[in-house]
Parts: structure tokens; C-alpha cells; sequence
């Protein structure tokens, strides 16, 4: 496989890190190089967290060079636009549709960017899903990522196994159900729903 | 043979496996980002003894204590733990090292999350360590091994200078077997171990010794990798991370990858410099290998290509060679960063600090800051802290300000906040100071958030922990504490009765005299607190926006269906049902669901 490069974006408090931790986990599982790379700390309250993971024969660097993005996957919309200068034309961006309206939207000093996010249409392919409600309809808002991972799964050439393997050993034993599903909802996702 | 096991580590994780793998066995550390993680993957090994101590200082001497002994010992901290840390470490590298001692200290390129950039290799000169830098997670593990059985041979402190982004970054890393180090024991001699003079004069000789054969041993190091492209007249002399980044452009030029980056072999770049007509530095914040080059007599170039500030990417490195003429055509495009709304971090729903806050601004009173969560007080939304310098400083500056203004006849009152984690920190010293030379014409709040964890670095214990943790073995009652020093108006306070608090904080920033405020509600996030949300009554809403003042992340003003005015709305999924939006509603249209 040709390196991949991933971009994961959302809100501090989504579970960024540990989406980029499985999918690490499940390329080197199926034989491939990765490296990947989260922004942690003070962002981790409320604001913009992105981590970004590389995949293929032979990985140097953990970032994505400006513009080579592969895919995107964005818990947020505006934090899936504000990442966008990274990706190559006609790449992929997965999108959940809930918005987290960041401080200066809370205070009405500035409006939500909803056109730029529009726009994004126009130079990528978009997929919209609404990863909440998938969660609680399986019964555990906290699977949301999970949904988005399963999305991911199409992209990649990694064995489905696999990832249900990696889900297996990295969330509680109460939850491997949920989180099951949660992947196979994502997985079979098709935009036209 | 090559059947060994591979694993997805991060650079944090990796350190804690090296430490493992090498007979590791008393570690120290205190939470800071980037190297929180370390500590806290040492819990997996039964191996290993590990704490967060009470500060940096404090957990440098519990590694210094177990590394006397001979046993293999690390304490890991953020680059401005180095600060707190210095004066034992200072004097501790004038020993002959006994059991591998390791320092990592976590560097932030660009401050992500961090109130300076010091370039921690500054310090490792300053102490006479040697200094090894790791660029990926494979290294972090194997270059903690190595630092352990460097600092064994040589009877050096090593300290391993890890970049942010290293830490946090993941990659593939070989596992190995442990390998046991059975402790020496304690031998008492004077003359290694008590540092006054005549000892010290001695000390300084053995520094300067062991430097020197540390620097003998540079020549060909195994973890100084020389990679040369025949045909290339030039040398690109790089560590860590840079590395890395550096090979992603595939460039055909030679390349000399310092594992070890203090001291430098002269012997071997002299050689190197023989050899190639331009020698280009690429590291990031301070000129240090090349600084150490240039004292030497050695032609080469860094900063005047790369930035001295902020983390170095890959179309950096492209454009800053490019500059050399090194690259003679640029293939990254640079994309202008995206000007798009801002999110700064904010309070989390629930958060106890918030109704603090919310009633200091009001106030308008000055609040001397201090490092935490709290420090988010700083930001858009409250702008209600003042000042943001140093771990525990707030309680030293109020008072040198609150002196300042009483020369000056001006009796403004004024305010200081600070958690309970940086209490026990560094607030300590601070507090028993205020009692000094105390006058009546003194007007000081300080103001305790007592969430009882360390919340900025993800909630870890501190001695106030136990009241809510039965795990945790410390429950220290700060009111006890200073009542016990002398202070005597040292006011608890519930934030959640919001009018109340309002009352006494306000009825103690117009009282002269020093008062102490402890607000004691815990910590939201890293004790999961949930009760029932509440929700908006539009019909009731005069769309004041006071509970959007008080920068709750699901509160925010919405359209509803029928109704002109924008009125108030909260997200029931986020809202954590504390209640302050509804107390600070002039109209009560803010109700508890259920």
C-alpha cells in the first residue's frame, strides 16, 4: 500500500486520541509501518484537538506534509474545515454533523463558519453522518468514534478482523458489543441514507 | 531472532518500556505535558516503584535517593520542572553517579501547552550531563537503555531531551526482555557524597573528567548515526525528531545524526568537516549543536536558515535548504493556514472554577493568576486572571504587590487564585510568607480552588486526592494547614451556592487583611459528575444572556420556532446539571430536567 495519511480533527474531550491509538494499532497488526501524531494537553479542554496517522511500507516523519492528506475524519464540521488546507484535492473527508460551537460562536462575536463547511463539497468528497445518534441507536453515545473508525475501514486495506480485534482489546469488556456495532454501522454507511 | 514482539507505542509509553527493559526500578516524576504519560505507564510494571511526587524537586531527589543506592532510577518532568528541579540537580551531578540515573525532561516546541519554549539542552550543559535526544518512539525506549548503562559507566546523571511531539507521536517499537540490576546498596563515603568543600573542590575535577571522556566516547557512538550520499559536498548535522522530518524530503545529501547531542566528539567533526564543503544545522529552538560546532572553529550555518522558535515541519526543512541552496527545487507547497473561527480551550460543563470566575469578573478586581485549569481564566470569556508567570508564584506576587501598592497609598484590593495541586507544589513556602511583616492595612484574597486532583494534565492524585479517591493515601486538609501556620481567616466556601459565595467573595476583597477562600467543590471532569441537565423555558427567557456569560460550552443563544428574539438554549447532552446558569437567571427560566 501506498502511504496513507490520515487527519483526525474534533473538540478536546472527543477521544482523538485514542481513534488515532486504533488505527495505529490495526495497521502495524496487518503489517504496516505507521507513525501518528495527537496534539494533547491544554487543547484537551474544549479546544481544537487533531492527531494525524501515516501509513505504509516506511514511515519517517509522524506529520502529514502540507496538502497530502488521504483522509480526514472530523468529529466536528469546523474543526474538519480548519484542517482542510492539509488534504489533496478529491480526497475524503468524513464529517459528523453535530456542532460544537466554540467560544467567540458562544458569545455571538463571530458566526459559525456553516458556508466555508458548505464549500468544502466543492473540492472534496464529502461524507456527512450524524456519529451521535448512530451511538445512541446501538445504545452508547461513547461509541460515536467508533462509527467514524468503521467509516475509515472502507478506505484502508485492513483486514476487518483486524479491526474488530483492535476494538476487542481497547474498550471495556462491557462495551465490545456496542462498539461492534457502532463499527458495522460506520462500515456500512452510504452517503445516499 | 526476529520473531521479537512488536508493539504501537507512544515516545512516552516507549521511555517507560526502556526504563523496564533496563532494569529500571524507583521512578519520579510530576505531571506535566508533554511527559505526563511516562509516569503513568510505569503503573504497568510491578517491577517498577513509581509516584508522582509533590514537585519536580521532590521527585528528582526520590530518584536521587534510590540511585545512591544503586539502583536504576528516572525522574521525568516538562522542561520547566527543570526549574524547580535545578538546585538538587545542580549539586547531585557532582557525585559519582551510582545506580543509572536518567533525567527526561519534555521539551515544547511552539508551546502547545506550556508558558515558555526553554531549550532543555541548555540545562543538561549547565549540569554536566551528557544529553541524548530521541526522534521516535523506537529510540525513546532503546536510548533510555543505553542512558542507563552510559550513566553506570561513566558515573554520569544522563538527561534524555524528548520534544513534545515525540512524546506524543506513536510508531513500532521491538519489545525486549528485562534485564535485572541488582542494587549495590548505600556505601557511605564522605568524600563521593557530601558536598562542601573541601569535596566540592574535588567535584569540579570529576566533572570535568568525565565530560571529557564522555566526549572520547562520542567519537563513534553507536546511536550518532553517519549516513553518507556519495557526491553530496554537503553535511546536514541534525538530532531527533528533525531527523525524521528531514528524511521524508529524500534528498541525496549526507547526513550526521547525533543520538548523543552534549557532549560532541571534536575529533569526529573535525573529520567530517574535512570532508564536506558546507555543514547546515537543522534543530529546533536554540542554536545548541551549533553553537558547540562554532567553538570549536567549525564553518556551519543553522538559524540562519530555521527558526528558532516554534516546532520545524518537513516544508520548513524544504524551504530553510532550499535558502542553503541545498534544494534546488521545492516540491511542498506551503498552504496558507486556514483563518477560520478560533476555539480557544474553555472550563468544561460543570466546572466548579467557573462561578469563581464568572462573580472576579464582575468584580473587576485584578486576579494575580497562577498554573492550572485556571489559567484558562486568562481567555477569551472571562479574561478574569491577570497574570500568568510560574507554578505557585500568584501567592508570592500578591504579596510584593499588595506591598508595592500600600507605599503607594493605593488600596485597591486585590486577588490571587490558586489549585490545590500548585498549592502543594510550590504555594506552601508562599503562604507561611504572608504572615511576615503582615500589616493591617494588607487587603488580600487568595482564593484556593481546591478540586482536589491535578486536572490540567488529565486528573491525576495529589495529597488532597483521598477525600474523594479511596485509593488515593492522602487526604491533607489545606484549611488545616494554614490555620496551623497562623493564617486565621481561612473561609470554606460551596461554589455551587452561587449568591452566597458571591456575598463572601465580594464582603473579602473589600475587607482589609489577608483572607483565604478555599472553594471545595471537586474537580467535574476527573470525577465524572453528572446530574440531571437543565434546559431553557424560552417562553420565561428575557435573552439577557447572563448564563451565556458565564461560558458554559452548552449554553448558547438559539432561534426558536415562533418567537423573534433569540433566546437562551442548552444542550441537554453536554450539560452536566450544576446548576450556576439557572442561580445566575434574573427571571429563573432556567429549570432541572425530570
Amino acid at each position: 500500500m501506498d502511504t496513507k495519511n490520515i487527519m483526525v480533527a474534533g473538540v478536546g474531550g472527543q477521544g482523538i486520541v485514542l481513534m488515532t491509538g486504533i488505527i495505529s494499532q490495526a495497521a502495524a497488526r496487518d503489517g504496516y509501518d505507521v507513525k501518528t501524531n495527537d496534539v494533547v494537553g491544554l487543547a484537551q479542554r474544549g479546544g481544537m484537538v487533531w492527531g494525524s496517522v501515516r501509513i505504509g511500507g516506511k514511515i519517517y516523519s509522524p506529520n502529514i506534509p502540507v496538502g497530502e492528506g488521504d483522509i480526514l475524519l472530523g468529529m466536528e464540521p469546523l474543526e474538519a474545515y480548519r484542517w482542510s488546507h492539509l488534504m489533496s484535492e478529491n480526497s475524503t473527508m468524513v464529517i459528523n454533523k453535530k456542532r460544537n460551537y466554540p467560544i467567540p460562536v458562544l458569545l455571538e462575536k463571530e458566526e459559525y463558519p456553516e458556508k466555508d463547511i458548505e464549500k468544502l463539497k466543492e473540492k472534496f468528497n464529502i461524507i456527512t453522518l450524524d456519529v451521535e445518534k448512530e451511538a445512541k441507536s446501538v445504545g452508547n453515545i461513547k461509541v460515536a468514534n467508533t462509527v467514524m473508525i468503521g467509516v475509515l475501514s472502507k478506505y484502508l486495506h485492513i483486514r476487518t478482523e483486524t479491526w474488530k480485534n483492535i476494538l476487542k482489546e481497547n474498550v471495556p469488556s462491557k462495551a465490545i458489543d456496542e462498539n461492534l456495532k457502532a463499527f458495522e454501522i460506520g462500515r456500512n454507511h452510504s452517503n445516499n441514507k | 531472532m526476529g520473531c521479537k514482539k512488536k508493539v504501537v507505542l507512544s515516545g512516552n509509553q516507549a521511555i517507560a518500556r526502556g526504563f523496564y527493559e533496563g532494569g529500571g526500578r524507583v521512578a519520579a516524576s510530576y505531571p506535566g505535558s508533554p511527559t505526563v504519560e511516562i509516569l503513568e505507564s510505569m503503573k504497568e510494571y510491578d517491577e517498577i516503584y513509581s509516584e508522582f511526587s509533590t514537585n519536580e524537586k521532590v521527585a528528582l531527589e526520590v530518584a536521587m535517593g534510590a540511585s545512591l543506592y544503586g539502583s536504576r532510577a528516572m525522574a521525568s518532568m516538562k522542561h520547566v520542572g527543570m526549574n524547580i528541579a535545578a538546585d538538587p540537580l545542580m549539586t547531585f551531578t557532582q557525585t559519582p553517579i551510582n545506580g543509572g540515573f536518567v533525567l527526561v525532561s519534555g521539551s515544547d516546541p511552539g508551546m502547545a501547552s506550556s508558558q515558555n519554549e526553554q531549550d532543555n539542552r541548555i540545562f543538561g550543559k549547565f549540569a554536566s550531563m551528557g544529553i541524548l535526544a530521541p526522534g521516535s518512539s523506537q529510540e525513546a525506549k532503546d536510548f533510555v537503555k543505553f542512558a542507563l548503562d552510559t550513566s553506570e559507566e561513566f558515573e554520569t546523571p544522563i538527561l534524555v531531551d524528548i520534544s513534545s511531539r515525540t512524546c506524543h507521536s506513536r510508531g513500532i517499537v521491538e519489545l525486549d526482555d528485562r534485564v535485572e540490576k541488582e542494587p549495590s546498596g548505600f556505601e557511605i563515603d564522605q568524600e563521593k557524597y557530601c558536598m562542601l568543600p573541601p569535596n566540592t573542590y574535588k567535584a569540579q575535577y570529576f566533572m570535568k573528567e568525565r565530560l571529557e571522556k564522555l566526549r572520547q566516547y562520542a567519537y563513534d557512538l553507536p546511536i550518532n548515526i553517519l549516513e553518507e550520499v556519495d557526491g553530496s559536498d554537503t553535511l546536514i548535522i541534525t538530532s531527533g525528531l528533525m531527523y525524521y522530518n528531514l528524511k521524508e524530503l529524500n534528498l541525496p545529501v549526507s547526513i550526521y545524526k547525533l543520538g548523543m547531542v552534549y557532549p560532541i566528539s571534536t575529533r569526529k567533526v573535525r573529520e567530517l568537516s574535512e570532508k564536506y564543503e558546507k555543514i547546515i544545522v537543522l534543530e529546533e529552538t536554540m542554536p545548541f549543536i551549533e553553537n558547540e560546532l562554532k567553538r570549536k572553529g567549525i564553518e556551519c550555518e543553522g538559524k540562519r536558515y530555521f527558526s528558532f522558535t516554534k516546532e520545524i515541519h518537513v516544508e520548513d526543512i524544504e524551504e530553510g535548504l532550499f535558502n542553503a541552496g541545498v534544494v534546488k527545487e521545492r516540491r511542498l507547497t506551503r498552504v496558507e493556514v486556514i483563518d477560520t473561527v478560533s476555539r480557544p480551550p474553555m472550563f468544561c460543563a460543570g466546572c466548579p472554577h467557573r462561578p469563581i470566575f464568572d462573580i472576579l469578573k464582575k468584580s473587576k478586581v485584578k486576579v494575580i493568576g497562577d498554573i492550572g485549569c485556571y489559567s484558562m481564566a486568562v481567555l477569551p470569556g472571562f479574561e478574569a486572571a491577570h497574570t500568568n508567570i510560574s507554578m505557585g508564584a500568584s501567592v508570592g506576587m500578591i504579596k510584593g504587590m499588595n506591598k508595592a501598592m500600600r507605599q503607594n497609598n493605593d488600596d485597591e484590593p486585590i486577588a490571587a487564585v490558586i489549585g490545590d495541586g500548585t498549592f502543594f507544589h510550590s504555594g506552601l513556602s508562599g503562604f507561611v510568607n504572608l504572615l511576615h511583616q503582615a500589616d493591617e492595612e494588607d487587603n488580600m484574597t487568595l482564593i484556593v480552588l481546591d478540586n482536589r486532583t491535578t486536572a490540567m494534565t488529565g486528573g491525576q492524585s495529589n495529597a488532597s486526592s483521598g477525600r474523594y479517591n479511596v485509593d488515593d493515601d492522602m487526604d491533607a486538609s489545606i484549611k488545616e494547614i494554614l490555620n496551623a501556620m497562623g493564617i486565621g481567616r481561612v473561609i470554606e466556601i460551596d461554589q455551587f451556592d452561587y449568591n452566597k459565595i458571591k456575598e463572601i467573595i465580594n464582603g473579602e476583597l473589600k475587607k482589609k487583611g489577608l483572607s483565604v477562600i478555599i472553594a471545595t467543590r471537586p474537580c467535574a471532569l476527573r470525577y465524572k459528575i453528572k446530574e440531571p441537565y437543565f434546559y431553557v423555558d424560552p417562553e420565561i427567557c428575557i435573552g439577557c444572556r447572563s448564563c451565556v456569560r458565564t461560558n458554559c460550552p452548552p449554553i448558547k443563544m438559539k432561534k426558536y420556532e415562533g418567537i423573534d428574539k433569540l433566546k437562551s438554549s442548552i444542550d441537554p447532552d453536554a450539560c452536566v446539571g450544576c446548576s450556576v446558569c439557572a442561580q445566575v437567571c434574573p427571571v429563573n427560566a432556567i429549570k432541572r430536567s425530570k
